[in-house]
């Protein structure tokens, strides 16, 4: 698949990606080497990968990293439960049991890593949220991302029979090491252009009067040059345009208190909330009316 | 008009030559980057040569300051005609840089060298340092650096006694450890902690039949805060910069500081600190060269605190500001913005060259609201003496 076709079948599965972003999943995938994408909270990382198992038809495993992640919960572990009643089983009858027996991979509980590893079709990995695990994760992964491979130390290495398509989001609030970045492709996504915005929710969302759509999307840009302490990301916008939706809202109302509630859609802290109070936000709504208007000046000399 | 000059190179050399261009950049390319480029460029159809852009964009950014750097990097070497209001070197015409040709030869090259011997590629990319060295000599590397406003200019960093470098670092290594002393009320997993997590050893124990086989410890977890360092390099800190500098550098190795310099605007200089060679002084001079005059550091905070450390101004961070506090930028705002940064929870320091405290209008109003923890001054390593005193 050329990145063409890549980024029309992402398309067919609800994700807008640009040029850039499917000759980068292009390339990853000929190169074979893991995509690490950065951007805000809210952008479309996690979906990108969703969208990416979709358009290729194969499955999607998911890592969640957290403080605190260790091998037990993101490789393997040994199914001690089962190892137990094997031995009590095997205390009453004749056959020797051996410890090869033990650890076999009828033993091994499979995390999401190994499960990537060792699945018998190929498959998109995605590891969510790196820069949420501890550096000592990071360097695991690391054998992982480099040699497609899990060292169980029992058993001996195990090595991918697909190379699966490794995608790692990272919201950038630590410093991944280097060791890390090198392994991986990369690629950074930045909040939409108006445009693109309005596409992608045209696409995701295609009950919307336009019209709604681009007032909508507007104010939500012009939001977001305003000092937040969380900048609404696409999610935000396809949340609250639901919302709108919803609430039968044909078009911005002149009284922005109507919309209250929707609003939380878009803010998500209580000083942002307390900072666009329903003065602020009718300011933002009458800025969108005077660009309206600019707009159509310009249009008509 | 006479047609520029192909250039003639191999298209192996030629990828080679744009790598030496971006590590001079600061970007970190190594035979892993370089390799992956050629295979990206022998992969790519050749009606999709335009696409190498964002291809190597991937394989040559490692972060968003990297990211964002980029289409001015590519596109003054390989389309240095589009870039306009930019000085080229004169005397000499450059050849053409052409991606679609460079693809064509490049693919034509692996053809003929029956493709598949993937041992043979490498082997030819491994020699490219060679190539790369070669490219170096024949571009004046600080070119860039050489006008009048330098902040640093006729200032070494040789100039240095080794025994005053060893001094600076123990100092600055004694204030990075008291930095990351800050305990936190959480506690983290620790193979070899001193307390025992009883609630999850239990629980862990359940799968083993009620035997503790996996006993959980932890241990109390520290943050290591985050230091940013902006440092003023404008005309009026020309005599301070050098040394702030010399200190940020330090801080860079000591704990993995990021390491700002503004006058004007404000640009991240951490990569070029990190590698100790003479040629950081002109690199960063290279960096500041278009800024202009005038101090804007209202202006260069609000570009700090919303692009360039947006995710990572959290609680344990410290934000220290190297300047005298002459601001140009309205009053009020120096304040608003450094309440915009307290507000993310940094604590901000600011260090200053002059005897007292900095007294402009624009410090004034900072001050009067205790934005600022600390003023502390620093012109001398006397001075970094008593701040180590002072934190630890």
């Amino acid at each position: 698949m050329n990145d063409d076709a890549l980024q029309r079948s992402l398309y067919l599965n609800g994700y807008l990606a640009d040029e850039a972003l499917a000759t980068t999943l292009w390339l990853a995938g000929q190169l074979e080497r893991p995509l690490l994408v950065e951007g805000d909270a809210g952008v479309g990382k996690t979906s990108l990968a969703t969208a990416l198992a979709k358009a290729r038809g194969q499955v999607l495993v998911r890592l969640q990293c957290h403080e605190g992640l260790d091998l037990s919960q993101a490789a393997y572990e040994w199914n001690y439960g089962r190892q137990l009643l094997a031995i009590r089983l095997h205390e009453g009858g004749t056959e020797q049991l051996r410890e090869a027996d033990l650890f076999s991979r009828e033993y091994l509980l499979e995390r999401p890593l190994l499960r990537a590893i060792s699945s018998d079709e190929p498959c998109v990995l995605l590891i969510d949220e790196i820069d949420r695990a501890d550096e000592a994760f990071e360097a695991f992964l690391l054998e992982v991302l480099a040699e497609y491979q899990i060292s169980v130390p029992e058993l001996g290495t195990l090595r991918a029979r697909h190379v699966p398509q490794v995608i790692l989001t990272s919201n950038g609030t630590r410093e991944l090491s280097d060791a890390l970045r090198r392994r991986c492709l990369y690629h950074f996504i930045d909040y939409p252009t108006l445009a693109r915005e309005v596409a992608i929710v045209q696409a995701l969302l295609p009950d919307v009067a336009a019209s709604l759509t681009h007032q909508a999307i507007e104010f939500v840009h012009r939001l977001r040059r305003e000092d937040l302490a969380k900048k609404p990301g696409i999610a935000e916008t396809l949340d609250w345009l639901r919302a709108l939706h919803s609430l039968e809202v044909e078009s911005l109302p002149e009284d922005p208190r109507a919309l209250s509630a929707a609003l939380s859609c878009l803010l998500k802290t209580r000083e942002d909330r307390f900072q666009f109070d329903a003065a602020r936000v009718r300011q933002l709504f009458e800025g969108r009316q005077a660009g309206v208007a600019e707009h159509h000046a310009a249009r008509a000399s | 008009m006479q047609p520029a000059p192909v250039d003639a190179r191999d298209p192996i050399e030629r990828i080679a030559g744009f790598a030496a261009t971006l590590r001079d950049h600061g970007l970190s390319i190594g035979i892993a980057e370089q390799l992956a480029m050629v295979r990206a460029a022998a992969a790519m159809p050749l009606e999709r040569a335009a696409h190498l852009d964002a291809a190597w964009r991937a394989i040559a950014c490692h972060d968003p300051r990297d990211w964002r750097r980029w289409p001015d990097l590519f596109s003054r070497y390989w389309y240095p005609n589009r870039t306009r209001g930019s000085t080229r070197l004169s005397g000499q015409t450059r050849a053409s840089r052409n991606l679609r040709q460079l693809v064509e030869e490049l693919q034509d090259r692996l053809a003929a060298q029956q493709p598949g011997t993937a041992r043979e590629r490498t082997m030819d990319t491994a020699q490219q340092p060679l190539a790369v060295d070669a490219d170096d000599a024949g571009v004046p590397r600080a070119n860039a650096g050489a006008s009048l406003s330098d902040p640093l200019h006729d200032r070494s960093m040789s100039q240095w006694l080794p025994q005053d470098l060893a001094q600076m670092e123990s100092l600055v290594d004694r204030i990075a450890r008291a930095l990351r002393r800050r305990l936190t009320r959480r506690w983290r997993d620790a193979p070899n902690g001193a307390r025992l997590d009883m609630r999850r050893t239990l629980r862990a124990s359940l799968r083993t039949g009620g035997l503790p086989v996996h006993p959980v410890w932890r241990t109390p977890r520290r943050v290591a805060p985050r230091l940013f360092m902006l440092v003023d390099v404008s005309r009026s800190m020309e005599t301070h910069a050098q040394f702030f500098l010399r200190v940020a550098r330090a801080f860079v190795t000591a704990m993995d500081a990021r390491v700002f310099v503004f006058h004007t605007r404000l640009a991240e200089i951490t990569p070029l600190l990190r590698s100790d060679s003479a040629t950081v002084q002109e690199k960063v001079n290279a960096v500041t060269a278009g800024f202009g005059g005038g101090t804007r550091i209202a202006t260069s905070l609000a570009d700090f605190r919303g692009v360039h450390a947006r995710a990572q101004l959290t609680r344990p961070s410290q934000v220290w500001v190297l300047s005298d506090g002459f601001d140009a930028d309205p009053p009020h705002r120096l304040a608003e913005e450094l309440r915009a940064v307290r507000r993310r929870g940094a604590r901000i320091a600011w260090l200053h060259p002059s005897p007292n405290a900095p007294v402009s209008e624009a410090m004034r109003a900072a001050t009067a609201d205790g934005l600022v923890e600390r003023f502390h001054r620093l012109d001398s390593l006397a001075d970094l003496a008593k701040l180590a005193d002072l934190v630890s």
